[in-house]
């Protein structure tokens, strides 16, 4: 649903629809914890007494009137004060970012792994769909599509920590500790990207100008390289803003499986304690890379693709 | 198909059956997935009028038996029978995927009606709306929700279809648009017919096909997402044996008893590629047929 408009505009769109969103998601959390009960005891923990509960409430001001709450709540949230961990007494914020770089290697390396996966057998598919061994193919990625992502990682852990031996699945220690998260977290889009690029290629090989190449002596090498390609995997760049969002939903299980230092196992952890001002926060630096890759590929799609540059300036 | 059809004229006695077979037969993946989705139905069926006993209470003596011994599946730590485990599951797994992929494409597609049918401001916020909830990552939201409300059947269930709807919503709305501007809808549009008629009567069957698509992938991907969070934890209660609960408590055995994870990751497979077959096999009749009639 992206119409033309200039890279400002995109910009303001985008800006437009994270405010909303952040908007939502903070006035949602706001009502959800006090519709639970008494947030002073959420925040205090199961095991606090009524003395830990009041001061919690004094500090966090929750035994003023709701209206004045919400706009407290509401001036902290754009100030970027997320409160500190209820567990360990650090800032929300500091707690998450730190672990940010975490979190980006590892969707940096899927992200790798996708693409050297996905674009040689998703055109290889593609080129020549009917052959025999094209279908037989198409039905095995048929079937892997069908395998979530956290039951592969788990049979990549029976397999090459348990069986072979050969690596481990706990934290960040190296490099080959960066196989079987990255493996595990491509494994979320690469039946998907697969089967795109696939079904890409073979429509652009049914296109005029495939047709118009090949009567003027171009090879099936130059077919594909030149013309096919270049096209398929245009419309495989729009799709990964939208993937993105899927990778991230990933990399909070990827994490949690592999105990890996990121935000995404701090969500979950958080989740589980209870801990919302580190829950606030991650999903306020969730929702603002989740911005960032969704504008920056909107960008780089107006770039690089001729059709939408020339839309856009008229 | 036609000429099959002018010299045997089909018996009075079960006509719909007869069409049934013969739409199977030109699909076997998708007879394969209805067979298969069949049995999940009449199992989740079975166990929800008689809850099989093994599946809670088992024997310490007999824990972390190997698959087809005295146990079909093998046993867990605790000696209960994995079959029984699997098979208590269903109406967890099963059934709370199935309310959410029912909201999920009941919300979207009124909200895609809505959109398509009223230009103007409806359209422009449904729209913004769908964009904005589509670009951010569910699990994120669903985990944060469940958080707050707490695990169990209904939570998880609403909090999935309401996170799902969007993607509904734009299928819905695109293929509307285009029905809408067909003739016979033009027709009644001028002969007075109400909006919501309309709706009802010309634009939603013609997107029948869409819909029952739309269903099966959509059960199949709320089905991921269901054990996904029961896996973290955070989904159903941490005693129901649901296939994602199954597969969390799977992780401290790998080492010992390996098919404690391959049963319920089984099911789940197994259930994820029939309704992915389904869901292929009908676009795959309705493209067909598009193209015969056209």
């Amino acid at each position: 649903m992206t119409g033309g408009g200039s890279v400002l505009g995109v910009l303001a769109k985008r800006a437009g629809e994270l405010a909303i969103l952040l908007f939502a998601i903070t006035t949602l959390l706001f009502f959800l914890l006090r519709l639970g009960g008494d947030p002073a005891a959420v925040l205090a923990g199961e095991e606090a007494d009524p003395d830990q509960v009041a001061l919690i409430s004094a500090r966090y001001g929750l035994d003023q009137p709701l209206w004045w709450q919400y706009l407290r709540y509401l001036v902290s949230i754009v100030t970027l004060d997320f409160g500190e961990s209820l567990r360990g007494g650090q800032a929300a914020l500091t707690l998450v970012l730190d672990r940010l770089g975490s979190t980006l290697l590892l969707a940096f390396l899927a992200l790798a792994i996708t693409a050297a996966l996905s674009i040689p057998i998703g055109a290889w598919l593609g080129f020549r769909p009917d052959r025999g061994d094209r279908r037989a193919a198409n039905a095995l990625v048929f079937i892997l599509q069908g395998i979530p992502g956290y039951i592969v990682g788990l049979l990549l852990i029976q397999l090459f920590v348990v069986e072979l031996r050969w690596l481990t699945s706990i934290g960040n220690q190296g490099v080959s500790s960066w196989i079987l998260p990255s493996l595990t977290l491509a494994s979320f889009l690469v039946p998907k990207m697969v089967r795109v690029l696939a079904a890409n290629v073979a429509e652009a090989m049914r296109e005029d100008y495939i047709r118009t190449a090949r009567a003027t002596g171009a090879s099936d090498v130059e077919l594909l390289f030149r013309h096919a390609l270049p096209n398929a995997l245009l419309g495989a760049t729009a799709l990964i803003g939208t993937q993105f969002a899927f990778l991230m939903s990933g990399s909070l299980i990827t994490e949690w499986i592999f105990a890996w230092p990121g935000f995404g196992a701090l969500l979950v952890a958080s989740v589980e304690q209870l801990d919302f001002p580190v829950v606030q926060a991650a999903v306020f630096v969730i929702a603002g890379l989740v911005f960032l890759v969704n504008a920056g590929t909107d960008i780089l799609f107006r770039v690089i693709d001729p059709r939408v540059r020339a839309g856009a300036t008229r | 198909m036609s000429l099959a059809d002018t010299r045997s004229p089909p018996p009075a006695l079960l006509p719909r059956l007869r069409l049934w077979t013969r739409a199977a037969s030109g699909n076997l993946l998708l007879t394969l997935g209805l067979v298969i989705v069949a049995g999940l139905t009449v199992g989740t069926l079975a166990v929800l009028l008689d809850p099989p006993e093994g599946a809670f209470r088992g024997s310490l003596i007999a824990r972390f038996r190997e698959p087809f011994g005295d146990y079909l599946f093998g046993t867990d730590q605790l000696g209960r029978s994995l079959l029984d485990r699997v098979a208590a599951g269903m109406p967890w797994s099963l059934g709370i995927a199935l309310v959410a992929t029912a909201i999920a494409v009941s919300v979207g597609t009124v909200m895609g009606l809505a959109a398509a049918w009223f230009p103007g401001w409806p359209r422009k916020v449904i729209q913004q709306l769908v964009d904005t909830v589509i670009a951010f990552p569910s699990l994120v939201i669903a985990v944060t929700v469940i958080a707050l409300l707490g695990r169990g059947f209904w939570p998880l269930a609403v909090v999935l279809g309401l996170a799902t709807w969007p993607i509904a919503a734009r299928v819905v709305y695109a293929e509307a648009l285009s029905v809408i501007k067909r003739d016979y809808v033009l027709a009644a549009k001028l002969s007075g017919v109400d909006g919501a008629v309309i709706l009802w009567t010309h634009v939603l069957p013609a997107l029948r096909p869409t819909l029952l698509t739309m269903f099966a992938f959509t059960f199949a991907d709320m089905l991921i997402a269901e054990s996904a969070l029961s896996f973290l934890g955070l989904g159903v209660p941490l005693t129901a044996p649901s296939w994602g609960n199954m597969l969390s408590e799977s992780r401290e055995y790998l080492v010992n008893a390996p098919h404690m994870m391959l049963v319920p990751a089984g099911a789940i497979v197994l259930a994820v590629v029939a309704l992915n077959l389904i869901g292929d096999g009908i676009a795959l009749r309705s493209r067909k047929r598009a193209r015969d009639a056209g």
